[in-house]
């Protein structure tokens, strides 16, 4: 019974926890969601090792510093560093908002934060809320969580007459003729939504809803901020132009009577100072309305009851525990449709359809750092994708990885036909919309054609699909220059020397079951001089190269190198090289891979070549304390392509966290 | 794949380490006594002549743009043709190795001070900065050869503006320049200058970057005996 009684209330305490996640708090419709997972930062460093770390000792004394305050600890913060913090968005025609959730432990020592707090916070119950002082965000927070939001007003919705005048905005340019400019003037006069920062409750009613339409057309915040810089260089060119115009007849009265009384270029100067004036009035008014929208959002976030995005399965499905940071963006089709009004003409709606939602995944520990990322597509999609991906890498190429040796490789491995097939469809999926709905049947014509004049089949034996590209290595080798030497009456005597050079051995390679093509490019190459042969192994004959390149075709796969030692070696079989197993799994299990392994490069460069002792020495530094970097493509689970990008972390450090922190704080010194 | 994408992935990796290079420059000048002479300029990249041949394959390197076989030939040309036209300045021949990457410009000189404004123009010409003011002369009553020498304040710090991996391009570049006259020298106030055994001819080595950081001053006045 007691044992019953402690799983339950184990249990309990666990759905309690649970319940306590701020997740919970994000709308369903959020556009993005990004999440920092305090409990899995704080296994790999305890909190007390972070406050005693370069960067945890350089923030303490900063907030000390500019607060007048002593911390000694993160924990003084007051947030709850066991639990997840997120960042969301969110995304309207009129608005987007940016918004922090942060778990608080202790809600006073997270007041102690804020500079002459009795002022500025104003309480309703357990609900303590604070207005930034220049009005573009608020901060609300009770025991247990943190709310900050901003929000940006979007541009172009109010440059849309009838939108903007429900709120009594007005989008006005200094073209317009002046008669506007003193009628709006006029209407600026009632704002139903004077809002102080004392008082950021006072128009709450006038709020629009906050729900956000379901196919938002909005920028993100970096696109908005571009179209801001856009119109500014308008204005400054309009603004130039208003001296022809000087002679026209339509205008306001109160203008005209100025007008007569001021030579021409004064009279460009008032208006322009009026235009300046209404202008500035016009975005205080915007100013207000984000505010009270803002005010509303996060009244809705604190009190209101609403779908959580814990709804979303593509977001549910993203999620994993063992992750420190993850990332989720709804739709990729969505942003692009998002951006797309501010690329005008270019940015046609509709394009990238099929690419659903977009995930980022940080990893950190004991032996490397992951970064694995996925999107997910459309069914349709995915069968054309898993098609194409339905492709192992020749294992004849291994044969000719030599892991000791071996500095990088990248391979990949593709249905050549299923690619040939599937192209046209995913094309037309992707860009379909740019040619315009009406072209669809030019668009399927297209892709017939191709059908036809590729036999896909034919195609795929000549290049079945797979490549590998290794560099097994540094050779240096003698080179000639050209260079004076001066007798004892500095008379110039030119002299030719030699040096050694380090090149990287190189080898290429690709499976070919028909190589009749090749072979007789090859002799075409050979009559017209391009090639040159000895025996099976043949060399390109091109003066510009600085080097020089041989390639083979054996036991269907076409070889191409540097290194004629290599080439010989495989010509006749006697090749050696042993490849390690994490390097065969890497190659063989993915579609595609990629290996950069710095270790193998440390002090085989000579420093002559780098620059100097002293760049060497940094040079080779560097390389020693990279681990393996590697990249991989992960195959197709569902509608899910992922892939992974990993570097390990050089032996002699707990884990991936605390060998960033000691980066960081070499980096500083 | 095409071969020229290879080649290209291939350079990459070659060059990602960095892109030092040595070349010399190498200035040569003849005097006579009677204030007549020669010059020959030569840009000598042979030691490099794999990278840059290997950067001649690339459309642009760190962001700069890589001037083709043609352009350079074009350039050589049109400051061929400049000199032609210039006062004083006779018998100009120009000659470019594009197998070793080895330039030279030689020309004939009525009067030292007839070759001051060239080099300033000719980069003008090109739209490149002069990093330094110098100027040549000759006093045949004297029989004094002057360079004056100063290297602009603004090259340093352009230079030191200049990313590491760029300015490593300029690691273990030399710099030349040979003075020859008919009468023996007496005197060089220059102290890194050196004097043949002849005594007729006088020597300057440094480093380009010493140079351009003003480490090194190339100013010299040589005294001939009367």
């Amino acid at each position: 019974m007691k044992k019953i009684l402690f799983s339950f209330s184990l249990l309990l305490l666990f759905n309690l926890a649970k319940a306590q996640d701020l997740v919970k708090k994000i709308p369903a419709n959020a556009f993005t969601v990004a999440t920092i997972k305090g409990d899995n930062i704080f296994k790999l460093m305890f909190v007390k090792d972070f406050n005693e770390s370069f960067v945890g000792k350089k923030l303490l004394e900063g907030t000390s510093k500019s607060l007048d305050k002593n911390f000694t600890t993160i924990e003084d913060f007051g947030i709850n560093l066991d639990k997840n913090m997120y960042y969301f968005n969110q995304l309207t025609d009129s608005i987007n908002y940016n918004c922090f959730l942060i778990p608080l432990k202790d809600a006073t020592k997270f007041e102690s934060l804020i500079n002459n707090k009795d002022n500025r916070i104003k309480a309703t119950g357990d609900t303590k809320t604070m207005v930034l002082p220049d009005s573009t965000g608020i901060l609300k927070w009770n025991n247990n969580m943190l709310y900050f939001v901003n929000g940006s007003i979007k541009s172009n919705f109010f440059a849309d007459s009838a939108k903007s005048a429900r709120y009594g905005i007005k989008d006005i340019r200094f073209q317009n003729d002046e008669a506007t400019l003193v009628d709006s003037a006029a209407v600026a006069v009632d704002s139903a939504y004077v809002t102080t920062a004392d008082e950021p409750m006072v128009e709450t009613t006038a709020a629009p809803p906050v729900k956000v339409k379901a196919k938002p057309k909005t920028v993100t915040k970096k696109a908005a901020k571009k179209a801001n810089g856009k119109k500014k260089t308008v204005k400054k060119k309009t603004a130039a132009k208003p001296k022809q115009e000087v002679e026209e007849e339509v205008m306001a009265d109160a203008v005209m009577e100025a007008a007569e009384a001021v030579p021409a270029a004064e009279r460009v100067n008032a208006d322009y100072d009026l235009y300046q004036q209404e202008r500035a009035e016009q975005d205080a008014r915007k100013k207000r309305l984000a505010f009270t929208w803002i005010t509303a959002q996060a009244e809705q976030i604190f009190n209101g009851s609403y779908q959580s995005i814990e709804s979303n399965k593509s977001y549910t499905g993203s999620l994993d525990s063992k992750a420190i940071a993850e990332l989720w963006v709804s739709s990729l089709q969505d942003v692009y449709n998002a951006v797309a009004p501010e690329f005008g003409t270019y940015g046609k709606s509709g394009m990238m359809k099929g690419y659903g939602s977009l995930n980022a995944k940080l990893f950190m520990d004991n032996k490397s750092f992951r970064i694995s990322t996925g999107l997910e597509l459309a069914q349709e999609q995915a069968d054309s994708y898993k098609k194409i991906m339905n492709k192992k890498l020749n294992k004849n190429f291994l044969k000719y990885v030599n892991s000791d040796k071996a500095i990088g490789f990248m391979s990949y491995a593709i249905d050549t036909k299923a690619y040939l097939e599937e192209l046209p469809t995913l094309m037309k999926q992707t860009y379909g919309s740019l040619v315009g709905a009406r072209m669809d049947a030019e668009m399927d014509l297209g892709a017939d054609l191709l059908s036809l004049l590729l036999d896909e089949e034919a195609v795929s034996k000549v290049i079945k699909g797979d490549a590998l590209f290794i560099i097994n290595g540094l050779n240096s080798k003698e080179v000639t220059y050209t260079t004076y030497d001066y007798d004892d009456d500095y008379n110039q005597k030119e002299v030719v020397k030699t040096k050694k050079e380090t090149l990287p051995d190189f080898l290429f390679m690709f499976s070919s079951d028909d190589t009749r093509l090749i072979n007789k490019l090859i002799k075409y190459g050979v009559n017209k001089n391009f090639v040159s042969a000895e025996g099976n192994i043949y060399k390109i004959v091109e003066k510009k190269s600085p080097i020089d390149i041989y390639f083979l075709i054996k036991d269907g796969i076409v070889f191409f190198g540097n290194s004629l030692t290599e080439i010989q070696a495989i010509n006749s079989n006697r090749v050696n090289s042993q490849i390690s197993k994490t390097h065969k799994n890497l190659l063989s299990k993915n579609n595609f891979s990629f290996l950069f392994n710095a270790k193998n490069l440390v002090g085989k460069v000579p420093a002559s070549e780098i620059g100097g002792e002293e760049t060497a020495k940094k040079f080779n530094s560097t390389l020693e304390k990279m681990g393996n970097v590697y990249m991989k493509s992960n195959p197709i689970k569902g509608r899910l392509v992922s892939a992974d990008i990993s570097a390990e972390i050089p032996n002699g450090h707990e884990n991936a966290l605390k060998y960033l922190f000691s980066l960081i704080e070499n980096a500083a010194k | 794949m095409n071969l020229k994408q290879f080649y290209k992935l291939l350079l990459f990796i070659v060059l990602i380490p960095i892109l030092s290079s040595c070349f010399e420059v190498i200035e040569e000048i003849s005097m006579k006594n009677d204030g007549t002479g020669d010059v020959v300029l030569t840009i000598n990249m042979s030691q490099s002549k794999t990278k840059v041949a290997s950067v001649m394959l690339l459309d642009s390197v760190q962001g700069y743009k890589v001037p083709s076989k043609q352009k350079i030939q074009q350039e050589l040309n049109e400051a061929v043709a400049y000199l032609k036209k210039s006062e004083g300045i006779t018998n100009v021949k120009s000659t470019a190795d594009f197998n070793n990457f080895i330039a030279t410009i030689s020309f004939s000189f009525k009067d030292v001070s007839n070759i001051n404004n060239i080099t300033k123009n000719i980069l003008a010409q090109q739209k490149i900065k002069a990093t330094n003011t110098s100027s040549y002369s000759y006093n045949k009553v004297t029989k004094t050869f002057k360079r004056q020498y100063q290297a602009i304040g603004t090259a340093k710090t352009e230079f030191n503006k200049l990313k590491p991996k760029d300015k490593a391009v300029f690691n273990g570049a030399t710099y030349t320049s040979i003075y020859r006259f008919e009468s023996p020298v007496t005197s060089s106030t220059n102290p890194a200058s050196n004097v043949s055994k002849s005594k007729k001819a006088v020597m300057l080595r440094s480093s380009i970057t010493d140079l351009i950081n003003g480490k090194v001053n190339v100013s010299n006045s040589i005294q001939l005996s009367k």
